[in-house]
Formats: structure tokens, sequence, C-alpha cells
């Protein structure tokens, strides 16, 4: 009855803020004015009311993210979602830069619209799935449709923002550390450090554009904890990563985009994400990823359920996603990391490579030496400001 | 050059004039070889055959990106869509410009700085705001986000490049034409259909193509007011962050094959009616 | 039709009618709200309004560097993509013949493929172990540790590359009405070639030059992508500075006052421009 009490001042209280803050803007008169007719308020979210399955489950992704047959050209698992449940899915992959997405539906979700979508996938790195859930504007998981939430490793069960998994569900994970070409560099790497005062690197090294990696990386170069930032390693972080880029040893500010440059050779050395050396390897089996050895970051894509989505179905699906087989189909084709545990058993016997690439199934040791960035520093305006002067902008 | 030179009928222009005409059109190749260098490497790299996901370096011949280009589900969808709806943009925003040129350059009224100033205005606006303010006015009139709403936003940018096209063409437009054809008892509708518009019609034509251009290409606007529809810059910048499969490169060709194909055969096709018409005459 | 003899005047406001309120009501209506952001102050998601003038002087001051850096590198691009399409131009109007819509379609082909693949394949052209960084090498016009890549020439080359369309097509629409009896009424008064081509052919196609150098200089200076792809943090432009706060950071006033700041000095400098030119007569 708790739960029911605050969901619903919540709603209250954001339909005032809505109504008070927007009313001044252009959309905010032309909504009062009855353009909301279409929205869809929140349905079936207070906690235990209806229990029945949505006839369709909208569910919007990052491209690429999801196993496809390529001669059928379906998504497996999500075929046997339908047959499993009868639920059809509509999946849809729009989701292509965290804060781009959000740009688009922080529009109607702050004026208490839904986005007619029952899960979206966005990055804990961002800071978007916290700020959503300061914001009001995820629904709970059903966690009693969820049993198979046991299924999910340790190293992810408690994060700083979601301690319980109430909002949130991993979907894949990403370890960011150094990519480099050995041939190239002569050698091997293993820090930080050496990206930033290496000589021979000098223009050959990118850095991510991504917050948390980027300064989470340096942080931890630096001695100082990326899971709590504090204003000193901040900017001793910053004042770092400046003099190697006015010096001119940082070459870019990439996205994934460093990913042909490391291919081609511009690049020798990097901030990269595992699953991009994964593919890489495949026609560049030179090239390398390690853990840096004063750490690495991890980022995790999770599933969320956005205002208005139908939370007993999503739950569903969620549920389905976490058993080990179905993971591990998924996981055969994503090659990122997997939150479900089990997966790689079952992987042992279907295909045995993936299933021992640590990049896709790490060992404990390696989670051990993972970081997360505090999302509070990714949310604090002044922080992100200096960094986006930083990387030019 | 001694040979040359007497080889060559002397004409009035002056003798290097054969030099200048060669220059020029070897300047124009070359200058079609610039424009399509990269085209050549996305062409080339549709044949590559990468072990993994991305298409960055080499690595092998194949034809098998040809003979399967929908292997991604959302591909070819979302191919469908940006041709549709460049299509349909480019028409809208040519007709609607060039009825906007028209009055601009054709007539003296109050309001004609202001117009310019208006149309100028959403070539200066960047892009992330002018589609962000966009999908705010959507999102508050509760307009269902999709095919229709980039079509209204491919329309609203492409209005003044159109404009600012089809003016160059009209401000050199000798109106004296008009005038013997009305002169000759034509009235101002069958003037403009006969004399004003098939003179036009190149400009009205370049302003299309570039419309067309800014359409099939468009990525930050189309991205806030696309809803869940996906367009193929869209899907290709979406897939970019885990694959670079070698289809796009074998759709983009493709595209162009058709695009260019299609103009050749019309213009064949114009040939051979021409000269059809010409040897009927005789 | 009768109606319209009468009253003359109403003409061009009917012409003009549907594509000005297309734009009033999907442009004009959005900038005007995003003008009511620029005047906010606040953290996201709530800004209040508060006539909030010192946005502007701030985006100014803050970002001044940025600023004038765009208008550098649109203004070369322009120069450059002036310079080599004038030629090609030339040639589709005056020697094109039926082939001319042909090379017209082959002038904006390249965007039929994204942005994204284009900007790749100049990296694996311009790559720093590519053919073309090696002959420049040897050739000294690059220094033994020089690149091509992540460099203000590849910013600049960027954005010349992407535009070449937007300045061919105006030119050549300009050129191709030009009547060639013109010319060789030049050339029986006894001019040269050269100097046709300058007192006849160039000022008949200003028009083109004018319509040519706005669509390219005004996307170009508020571009963003080529910047990020192709450049340093030490190139990028006004258009990364707006894209980051208002995607980011999420500080949408001053992403807006950004955007005016930015529409305001392009538009002052068309002023300026059409004035040199010679408006009016020119430019409608």
């Amino acid at each position: 009855m708790t739960d029911l009490d605050l969901t619903v001042t919540r709603r209250q209280l954001l339909r005032r803020a809505a109504a008070g803050g927007t009313i001044l803007t252009l959309p905010g008169l032309l909504a009062a004015c009855g353009g909301s007719s279409s929205s869809k308020k929140a349905t079936g979210s207070s906690g235990g009311g209806k229990k029945q399955l949505a006839k369709t489950l909208y569910f919007s992704n990052w491209p690429l993210y999801i196993d496809i047959n390529e001669k059928t050209k379906t998504h497996p698992s999500l075929a046997q979602f339908t047959k499993q449940t009868g639920v059809k899915v509509n999946y849809v992959e729009d989701i292509n830069d965290n804060d781009s997405y959000f740009g688009k539906i922080e529009g109607p979700l702050s004026q208490g619209q839904s986005i007619h979508k029952d899960i979206i996938v966005m990055t804990d790195e961002s800071g978007l799935p916290q700020r959503m859930i300061q914001l009001g504007w995820l629904e709970k998981l059903d966690k009693s449709a969820i049993p198979n939430i046991k299924n999910l490793i340790p190293a992810q069960q408690h994060p700083s923002w979601d301690s319980n998994r109430d909002y949130s569900l991993p979907w894949q994970s990403g370890m960011t550390g150094i990519g480099y070409n050995p041939a190239k560099v002569g050698g091997e790497i293993d820090s930080i450090d050496q990206l930033f005062d290496d000589p021979k690197l000098k223009g050959k090294v990118t850095l991510l554009t991504e917050f948390g990696d980027a300064i989470g990386l340096t942080m931890l170069a630096n001695g100082d904890d990326p899971a709590h930032v504090t204003k000193a390693g901040f900017d001793k972080a910053v004042k770092r990563i400046k003099a190697a880029v006015d010096s001119g040893q940082i070459r870019q500010f990439t996205g994934n985009d460093y990913a042909p440059l490391l291919a081609k050779g511009d690049v020798w050395a990097c901030m990269a994400w595992s699953g991009d050396l994964v593919q890489l390897q495949a026609d560049h089996p030179g090239l390398k990823w390690v853990q840096p050895k004063t750490g690495a970051m991890i980022w995790t894509d999770n599933m969320l359920i956005p205002k208005g989505g139908n939370v007993y179905t999503a739950s569903t699906y969620m549920n389905f996603y976490y058993t080990p087989k179905i993971a591990a189909e998924v996981e055969d084709y994503v090659n990122y990391i997997c939150p479900v545990a089990g997966a790689d058993k079952v992987l042992r016997k279907t295909d045995p490579k993936v299933a021992n690439n640590h990049l896709i199934f790490p060992t404990k040791k390696m989670l051990d030496n993972t970081h997360e960035i505090d999302p509070n520093a990714v949310n604090n305006k002044k922080y992100k400001q200096q960094f986006q002067a930083l990387i030019g902008a | 050059m001694t040979t040359l030179a007497q080889a060559l009928p002397r004409r009035r222009t002056l003798s290097l004039g054969w030099i200048r005409r060669y220059v020029l059109t070897v300047y124009a190749a070359l200058a079609l070889v610039y424009l399509f260098l990269p085209i050549a490497i996305v062409v080339l790299f549709s044949f590559n055959n990468p072990a993994g996901r991305f298409n960055y370096t080499w690595q092998g011949f194949t034809f098998k990106n040809w003979t399967h280009p929908f292997n991604y589900p959302g591909l070819q969808g979302a191919l469908t869509v940006s041709i549709k709806i460049a299509v349909l943009s480019s028409l809208v925003a040519t007709i609607l410009g060039t009825l906007i040129a028209l009055s601009l350059v054709r007539y003296s009224f109050r309001g004609r700085g202001l117009t310019n100033l208006l149309i100028f205005m959403p070539m200066t606006t960047p892009e992330v705001v002018m589609g962000a303010s966009l999908l705010a006015l959507f999102v508050g009139r509760g307009v269902v986000l999709g095919f229709l709403t980039i079509f209204i936003a491919h329309v609203m940018f492409n209005i003044s490049y159109v404009v600012v096209t089809v003016k160059a063409r009209l401000v050199g437009f000798d109106r004296h034409l008009e005038e013997a054809a009305m002169d000759l008892g034509a009235n101002e509708w069958t003037t403009f259909q006969k004399v004003t518009l098939p003179l036009i019609a190149p400009g009205i034509m370049a302003a299309a193509l570039l419309a067309f251009a800014l359409s099939v290409d468009d990525f930050v606007i189309t991205y806030f007011n696309a809803g869940s529809t996906t367009t193929f810059p869209l899907f290709v910048w979406g897939a970019a962050r885990v694959a670079l499969p070698p289809q796009i490169n074998v759709i983009g060709t493709a595209i162009f094959v058709v695009a260019v194909g299609g103009m050749l055969a019309n213009i064949i096709f114009q040939n051979t009616r021409a000269r059809r018409a010409g040897l009927a005459k005789d | 039709m009768a109606f319209l003899h009468r009253h003359k005047w109403v003409t061009p406001y009917l012409l003009l009618l549907p594509g000005m309120a297309w734009l009033a009501i999907f442009f004009l209506v959005p900038m005007v709200y995003l003008g009511k952001t620029s005047l906010e102050q606040g953290l996201f998601p709530t800004f209040t309004f508060q006539w909030a003038w010192g946005n502007f002087h701030d985006a100014i001051s803050l970002y001044q560097t940025q600023f004038v850096r765009s208008f550098e590198y649109a203004g070369l691009a322009t120069v450059i993509a002036l310079v080599g399409s004038y030629p090609l131009a030339y040639w589709i109007a005056f020697r094109g013949g039926r082939w001319k819509n042909l090379f017209l379609l082959l002038v904006i082909a390249p965007f039929f493929v994204t942005y994204l693949i284009r900007t790749l394949a100049w990296e694996t052209i311009l790559a720093d172990d590519g053919v073309v960084a090696n002959t420049m090498r040897h050739l000294h016009l690059l220094g033994t540790n020089g690149r091509l890549l992540a460099t203000s020439f590849a910013v600049v080359a960027g954005i010349t590359y992407n535009f070449l369309p937007f300045m061919v097509l105006p030119l050549y629409v300009s050129l191709e009405q030009i009547d060639g009896r013109l010319i060789e009424a030049a050339n029986d008064l006894y001019a040269s070639r050269w100097k046709a081509f300058l007192r006849v052919t160039l000022p008949l196609s200003l028009p083109g030059v004018f319509a040519g150098t706005l669509l390219t200089f005004i996307p170009a200076a508020g571009d963003f992508i080529n910047a990020q792809l192709l450049g340093t943090p030490k190139q990028y432009m006004i258009g990364n500075v707006i894209q980051s706060q208002f995607l980011n950071v999420r500080d949408y006033p001053t992403a807006a006052a950004l955007s005016f700041v930015l529409m305001g000095l392009i538009l002052a400098a068309i002023l300026a421009y059409a004035r040199i030119l010679g408006t009016e007569k020119l430019t409608g």
C-alpha cells in the first residue's frame, strides 16, 4: 500500500510541476489547451493491480544488440518469447546515443505523458537511469514476475544508483580499458599513464568522449576512486587530460569512431570498449584489449520501464531474457558481457569460442578490477561543463 | 607543337582556344573524380569480406554482400522510408519554394525584406536546436511522431534552400520573353506555362535535386522528430556503435547506380524520341 | 483570375502563402519557444523564465574562440568550394548538352551514401599511412611526423567536400541561363576569351555566386560533425558547443542563446555581403 501511495503522490507532484513550469512555454500552453488527448497516463503501474499480459510489447533498444538470424531476418529469441507467451514484440532499434535519446523522450516524460514504450535500454554510465529515477520517470519492476532475477550475476546486483534493482535490470555490460596495436607500439601496454606520458605515442592516442570512461580511467590512474568523485580528484583528472591535449599527445576524443583508426593504424593506443575489440580482433588478431592495471571501468546497458509502460508484460519479458538458454542465444550474437549467470555454461556446449573469450565472460579477477563511475558526478552540471570544455566544446 | 598547329584549322578565336577547351573538360573530369573518390572506396568496400562486424580494412573480395543485401532486419525498411520521404518532401518543398521565389523576385510588396529574412533563418539555425524545438512543438500538440513529422520537418528546412536556388535563376530571367508572349496574345497563365516555366525549369530541377540530397542524408533533425521510425542515416549511425556491415555500402551504391541508370535511360529515351521526331520531319 | 487582375497586390501574398505558412508554423513557433528558453535560467529540468539577457552576454564571451573559428573555417571552405566548383558548373552548363541533368545527379550522388560512410572513406584515403599522406611527405608537403587527419586541414576539407553540391547547383542554375550569343558578341567585338568571361559571363553569374556562397557558408558555420570526426578539440566549432550544451550538459538556455547569437551573426554577415555585391538587382 505504501508503494501505491508514493506512486500516486509522485505522479501528482509531477503533473503539478509540469503544469506550473511548462505553462509559460508555448507547448505547455498548447498542451493545456487540450493537446494531451493522445497521452496515455500511467496504466498498470500500481503494483499488485492487473496481471494480464498486453498484446504487444514495445521494446526500444540499441541497433544490432540482439540476436539476428541472417537468413530469416528475424530475432529468434523474440520469436521464442512470442511463442511462449503469445505477446508480440514491437522491437525498434532507435536508441543510438544516451543523451540524444534522452533529449528525445524528456519532453513527453516531463509533462507526464507516456512515450508508448514498455522497455527502453540506457547506459548507467550516462547518469541518465539515475536521473530518470530521481525525476520519477520510471516504473518499478514487478519482481514477482521475475523469479529469474536470481540469475543476475553478483557483480551487478547492487549498483549504487538502484541498489535493490527496483527499476532496472542489465541487458548487456561492457568494459572500458586500453585497446592497442602491439606491433605499432613496439611492446605491451598496461597502464593509462603510458597513454598520457609515453612520447613514442604522441599523436597516436585517443580518449573517449564519454565522461564516465575518460574521467573514470584517469582518476583510477591517479589513484582516486571514480565511484566517489571528489572535487579534488576530478580537478586532478581534468588537469592531466588537459595537459595531454595541449601537448598534442591526445589526437582526438572519439565515440566508437576510434575503431577504424585503431584498425588502420592511425591510432596506436586508446581508451576502448571491450566489445569493439572482440569484433576488431576477428579481422585484426594482433590488436589487444587489456584492463589497465590501475583498474578498468565497467558500464551496463539497463532495461528500464518508462512511465506509462506495461509493467507486467515488460517484467515477464525480462524474466524470459534471464533464462540462461535465452541469454546465451543473444550473447552468442552480441558478444558484449552477459549479466545472466549460467549463460556461459550453455555456450560452452554450443559455441565454446565465445564461452571462453574473457572479453565476453570475464573472470572474477577481471570483474574485481572494474569500477563504476559515480552517477552523481556525471549528473553534476559543473563537472559536465568542465569536461565538455576540456574536449573542446 | 608545330605539326599540331598546322593540323588544326585556323579559327577566328585565339589559337590557344583548343587548349582552353580541353583544359576545362579535363578540370571538370578531375573535379568529378574528386567528388567520387570516397564513393569509389565505398563501392570497393561493398565487396569486402570482413570476418568481424566492422568494415574498416580490406579483408578480401566477395559477392555475398550483393547477393544478400538485406541481411540486417531494419535496413530495408529504413531505406524505403528514406527514399519515400526524400521524394515527397523534395517535391512539396520545391513547389512551395518556387512559389515564394517567384513572389520575391517578381513583386515588390510590403514585408518583402522580412520574408527574405525568414527564408534565411532556418539555414542559420543549428540542427540540434531546430530539431529539438520542433519536437517540443509536436509533443506539446500531442502529434504522433513518425513518418508525418519527419516529412514536415524535411519540407520545413528544404524550403529555404529551394528559394535561394530558384531565385538565382529568376533574377537573371529575361522578362522581355514574357512580354513578347503576352504581346502575342497569351494570357498570364499560358505565358507562365509555356514561357516562364520551361525557362526556369533547370533552376527548379537543381533545387529539387538539392532538396532530395538534403533529405536523404539528414540526421539530427530527423532523429528528434522520427519517433520510432527509422531512416537510412538513423540506421547507419545507430548501427555504427557495434557494427558497420558491408551491406550498407551495397545499399548506398545500389541507390546511386539505380538513380544514375534511371537518368541515363531517360536521356537516351529522349534522345531517341528527338531523333525520331527529327527524322519524321524530314 | 479577374479578381486578381483587379487586386494585383494580392498575387505576391497568395504565392507566398503556402510556403510561408509552413515556415511560420513549423519554424517560427518553435523559434519563439526557443527564444523564451534562451531567457530562462536554472538546472535541468526546471528552467524558469527570468529575462536572463545575461545568457547572451555569457554566450559571446565564453565561446568567442569557437565563434571566430567557425566563421574562419566556413569562410575558407566557401572560398575553396567557389573556386573549385565554378569551372565544373561552367562546364556542365555550357558543355553538358543533353547530359546536363545526369551530371547534376552525379554531383549530388555522394549524398546517397550517408555522411558517416563518406567520411569513413575519406579517413581511409587520408590515413596516416596511406598513399596520399606518404606521397605528400615524400614531396615535403607534409612534415615527417605530420598527418592529414585530426587537423584543421581535415576539418575544412570535410566541410568543403560535403557542401560542394550546394555551391555547384546554384552556380550551374545561373550559368546555364546565360545566352551564348552574348559571349559570341563579346568575341565579335574583339574581346579575348578571358575578357569576355570577366566582363560578360562572370557578372551574369553573380546571382548564382551569391546563392552558392550563402548555401555553403551558412550551414557550414553551424556545422559540428566534421570537427567532431575529423578534428581535435582545438578545431571544435560553435556547432559542437551548441550540441554539447544542449545534449550533454542539458543547459537549454545557453544552447538557445548561442543559437540566436550565431543566427544574428550570420544574418549580419549576409546583409554586409549583399550590400557589397550590390543587392536588389542580384538577389531579389
